[in-house]
């Protein structure tokens, strides 16, 4: 079966089409002609308006429901979601129930995904039920499958289990991801502690309690050796931190949620649920040192850290709601608005070889796996704009730039 | 102006100056009403409210339930423990559940903060916030200004302190709003393990010796420990703590000049302040509980009016 993408942008730096508009024949999921005009009758024609495509983007933390959270969001629908979005491969975080702490759990999902659009990878759990106690069978997931091993949001509160996950992963070459979170620092806090949280008698998350964990880790990572990863920062201290490390020559990665890049804290005033999010939105000035930090490496990729959530567990008070937002759907048209098209394409695929994800550069004798997308749509995103299960993004009501048409991946085009 | 220009009081950041001023000018008209022989108006004859306290409060409520009785209007309470709450109906059932039986108006003390402004969003009444979490308790500070403004004419240029638990205090956030909009200088003062650490973003200073602030004030308002939200220890006794921040007669008598003091209640004798001061002219905590039902009254006619 053969596809022919009409008059699309190529937008891939390591592809000798650059940036040039050309029609792309696609034939059995393998790309097999670039040029200027391609005239062939096929079954599939996509012929779309302001059509950009790019390498397929990866999100390095997608959480959805299935197992056991399936009132938040399906893995079918989740993929859809993802699909629709733009994005060809995710990887899909511990936090179900029952966590993914074995072979057996990760293998689920792994077959759930089978013969999709979507590629599914799982991160497996750091610790048996995210309980933060006992080591889970790393090898065995990781022989599975997993491509990461972190307990989600729950910290690693012991300093020594982190010590010994680091150094056991090392047989496997095992990425560990530990969240940065001091929880004693962090007591009952649920927003950043600063003026807005003051104004408005919110408990405060210090930053501290960010920056202090970021730099245990980073020490105890400098003790171990190993392959950590740092998800979702958002502080000044943490960059620094990260920043020092790196220089150092230790193999740490960090990434950054959207909506900590997106909003500030001062969106909180009518106590708006949807912006209960963990780590909390920061102030102006940390969001700002978070986007220069994106643009000048320091922070490695950005993820949606898309998080579903019922509206039994989030249209509550501020307090009583759960931590997340939704993401997938805002990711392009979010980071489009921040930093243009080609840099919002590199911060959508350059967390791939961190996590091992193959990367297919555009060209002829590539596995078609492409994002297709127009990058000059403005619009306010609205509830109607969201193909979740649920509907708690943070970002309705925000005005996008850029929007997803799809994803050409596996063989199959789906496009919204 | 007549009007309020909001249609709920959910805290003091919501509303303006000339709000609080028209609030004021009412509650004189009430305070003279509630000191007569037959201390009750049939303003709010058509309009029925529904008290809902999913917090424990005895003296806010009784005030609460007094101005309405005063206005004339219907009354019903509703308590329940927030656990209780939080397992079976949401707090956006449960109000309208209420005001499917045709309440006007809604009176509510919870302990989440900005649970007013929430329910604000999804039901259809005026709300009254009597106190959310750690966020906003307008009605007490406008009674505390209004005292200030009865005892030393005006609140505007006055220097007032507020003694205690800022961290945790609602009373201290709409008191510090309250007291700014007029004009009002303010010093917040305590051990540094309960005051915000962002608090001087309110345009407010921070005083650690309580003897300092007491010679800067012309008011003090000494708040109560409240035992019952210190999740942790912040000091290491209430013994130490008196010794730093206990107000007592000699430390009021040592001054230059007569300082009033100010308390929401209840007060913790012997802990936050002696008998002896709480007892004393210069305390004018009772005059606070009297002008309270006075204020409340002029609140709920004010929103009730638009309503109407």
């Amino acid at each position: 079966m053969k596809t022919l993408i009409k008059s699309a942008t190529i937008i891939d730096a390591s592809s000798e089409y650059h940036l040039q508009t050309k029609d792309i024949l696609i034939e059995n999921g393998t790309i097999i002609q670039i040029d200027d005009v391609i005239n062939e009758s096929v079954s599939n024609e996509i012929n779309l308006p302001n059509l950009h495509v790019s390498q397929g983007w990866f999100d390095s933390s997608v959480s959805f429901g299935e197992p056991g959270y399936e009132e938040r969001e399906t893995l079918e629908n989740g993929l859809l979601t993802a699909a629709k979005s733009g994005f060809t491969s995710i990887a899909v975080n511990s936090n179900t129930k029952p966590v993914s702490d074995s072979k057996s759990a990760i293998s689920f999902l792994s077959s759930k995904a089978i013969g999709n659009a979507v590629n599914l990878f799982p991160i497996g759990a750091m610790t048996m039920k995210s309980e933060s106690v006992d080591l889970a069978e790393m090898y065995d997931m990781h022989t599975g499958g997993a491509i990461a091993f972190g307990d989600y949001k729950v910290p690693v509160s012991n300093p020594n289990l982190l010590k010994i996950a680091l150094l056991y992963a090392q047989n496997f070459g095992g990425l560990i991801q530990s969240f940065p979170h001091e929880k004693k620092i962090a007591g009952k806090g649920v927003v950043h502690e600063e003026a807005n949280a003051t104004r408005l008698g919110l408990k405060g998350i210090p930053a501290l309690a960010e920056s202090l964990q970021v730099a245990r880790d980073l020490f105890i990572l400098e003790y171990t050796g190993g392959k950590l990863h740092i998800p979702t920062i958002s502080t000044e201290a943490s960059v620094k931190a990260i920043k020092e490390a790196k220089a150092k020559g230790l193999d740490v990665t960090c990434s950054v949620a959207i909506h900590n890049l997106f909003f500030t804290d001062a969106v909180l005033d009518n106590f708006n649920s949807n912006f209960k999010v963990l780590p909390p939105l920061r102030t102006e000035n940390e969001v700002t040192i978070l986007r220069e930090a994106v643009l000048d490496g320091t922070i490695d990729f950005v993820t949606s850290d898309h998080m579903p959530i019922d509206i039994e567990n989030k249209k509550l008070e501020f307090d009583l709601a759960e931590y997340g937002t939704l993401g997938l759907e805002t990711a392009f048209g979010a980071l489009n608005k921040l930093f243009g098209a080609e840099k919002a394409v590199t911060l959508l695929i350059n967390s791939k070889e961190r996590f091992g994800i193959p990367s297919n550069t555009i060209q002829v004798g590539s596995k078609a796996e492409l994002s297709l997308f127009n990058p000059g749509e403005s619009f306010v995103f609205t509830s109607k704009h969201i193909y979740s299960s649920t509907k708690n993004s943070a970002f309705i009501g925000s005005k996008l730039q850029g929007k997803a048409y799809g994803i050409y991946n596996n063989n199959q085009l789906v496009t919204f | 102006m007549s009007e309020l220009s909001v249609p709920h009081l959910l805290g003091i950041k919501y509303i303006n100056e000339a709000d609080i001023q028209l609030i004021f000018e009412t509650a004189d008209q009430f305070k003279e009403v509630i000191n007569r022989p037959i201390k009750k108006v049939p303003s709010l004859r058509d309009i029925t409210i529904a008290n809902l306290f999913f917090e424990n409060s005895t003296r806010t409520r009784l005030s609460f339930e007094l101005a309405e009785k005063r206005l004339s209007a219907d009354v019903v309470n509703f308590s329940a423990a927030q656990s209780s709450v939080k397992k079976g109906e949401t707090l956006i059932d449960t109000v309208n559940n209420i005001l499917s039986m045709k309440v006007d108006m809604v009176v509510m003390r919870h302990p989440n903060p900005g649970a007013g402004v929430f329910l604000s969003q999804h039901v259809k009444a005026s709300i009254v916030n009597a106190g959310d979490g750690a966020h906003e308790h307008p009605t007490q500070a406008l009674l505390d200004s209004y005292s200030i403004r009865e005892r030393l004419g005006d609140v505007a240029g006055k220097n007032v302190v507020i003694v205690g638990d800022i961290l945790h205090s609602r009373v201290a956030l709409s008191n510090i709003f309250a007291l700014k909009l007029q004009g009002a200088n303010v010093k917040v003062c305590g051990p540094k393990t309960l005051i915000p650490k962002y608090i001087t973003s309110l345009g407010v200073e921070v005083e650690t010796d309580l003897q300092k602030a007491l010679q800067w004030c012309d008011v003090a308002n000494m708040l109560r420990i409240q035992n019952e939200r210190l999740d942790i220890s912040y000091f290491p006794s209430t013994r130490e703590y008196v010794q730093q921040y206990g107000l007592t007669k000699p430390m009021l008598d040592a001054l230059d000049k007569e300082i009033i003091i100010m308390h929401p209640g209840p007060i913790n004798r012997g802990v936050e302040i002696t008998s002896e001061v709480a007892d004393s002219d210069q305390a004018i905590i009772l005059d606070q509980v009297e002008n309270g039902v006075a204020v409340r009254m002029a609140v709920i006619y004010l929103l009730a009016s638009k309503i109407k």
